[in-house]
């Protein structure tokens, strides 16, 4: 780990990134953009698989998923410029692996979705009433993702790394 | 005047207390706040500007009430991380800029609700929006876009 961290550290795109100093300010903007697409959206089609804006169809909730997925492969990008430029920072920080095993979870959790839950979901119109193992997915996505935006936000404060 | 707001039992808590409920926390806090605001926010002014048609604006109502509670959230956890850093803070140019942008963005939320109240309730579900709507939805998407970057200058101005 620590042989790969200093590789990652002398690599012209890692020295870069800690060079130019507008680049860090500049991701963490468009990381905190990213994360409230995320949370807004996705929390949006949670809440309606736990049952909440039963007036929209299950279907039409999800319409807006591309933003959600947008905004991820913002923070994504974002997260990766943070990680090349200081990777000492979050590999030895315990509230980063919290946070990629919430990301792991979200993952996870979708896939479950995508690959059980949803054919028996996504017809769902109007005033319908979700399966509970809908309303189980609704709440471990909301879970999970808040999980990644606190331990996220901890970062610097938890551990010695930064 | 800020020096005394700074020097006051709570913000030296929030300042100095080693705990990871004092600042961090709270700045963690004013980061969910932000999330929930600003994300179901761009839910409604995404529907504005057309997209998920078959969701009736009206049935999105309730997203204004979430957002409600975790603005209080965020004016509560604001005003703690501004008085333990009052002096700073409170000369600082890129912080009244964000402000600023808060208060219109705000603004056009409040419109948008009433917009959405008055002229579409009966809309179907196909319709996009009025073109007022879809204005006031580039507007507030841009302007929250924009407090976010105020925000986190705030550390680096």
């Amino acid at each position: 780990m620590d042989a790969f961290i200093a590789w990652l550290q002398a690599t012209r795109l890692s020295q870069a990134i800690v060079y130019y100093t507008w680049i860090w300010p500049a991701c963490e903007t468009l990381h905190f953009i990213g994360l409230a697409l995320v949370i807004g959206i996705v929390g949006f089609f949670d809440l309606r698989l736990i049952g909440f804006f039963r007036r929209v169809s299950v279907s039409a909730a999800r319409e807006l998923m591309p933003f959600a997925i947008g905004g991820f492969a913002l923070n994504l990008s974002s997260g990766l410029v943070f990680l090349i430029g200081h990777p000492e920072q979050y590999a030895h920080n315990i509230a980063w692996w919290y946070k990629v095993g919430s990301l792991a979870l979200a993952g996870l959790n979708a896939a479950i979705f995508e690959t059980w839950v949803d054919a028996k979901t996504i017809h769902l119109g109007p005033g319908d009433e979700t399966p509970a193992s809908a309303k189980a997915i609704g709440i471990v996505s909301i879970l999970a993702w808040f999980s990644v935006l606190v331990w996220g936000r901890m970062l610097p404060f938890v551990g010695n790394a930064f | 005047m800020m020096a005394w707001i700074e020097s006051t039992g709570l913000a030296t808590w929030v300042r100095e207390s080693p705990s990871l409920w004092a600042y961090p926390t709270i700045l963690t806090l004013h980061t969910v706040g932000l999330g929930i605001v600003v994300g179901a926010s761009a839910v409604v002014d995404f529907r504005l500007l057309g997209f998920a048609r078959r969701v009736k604006p009206i049935d999105l109502s309730p997203l204004f009430g979430l957002m409600v509670w975790a603005f209080l959230l965020n004016a509560t956890t604001g005003v703690l991380l501004f008085i333990a850093d009052a002096t700073t803070k409170s000369r600082q140019p890129v912080f009244y800029v964000k402000l600023s942008l808060i208060f219109v963005a705000l603004w056009c939320t409040f419109a948008t609700r009433r917009i959405i109240r008055e002229e579409t309730p009966d809309a179907s579900p196909a319709s996009a929006s009025s073109p007022n709507g879809a204005r006031l939805a580039v507007v507030s998407l841009l302007l929250w876009a924009g407090a976010i970057t105020a925000g986190r200058l705030m550390a680096y101005m």
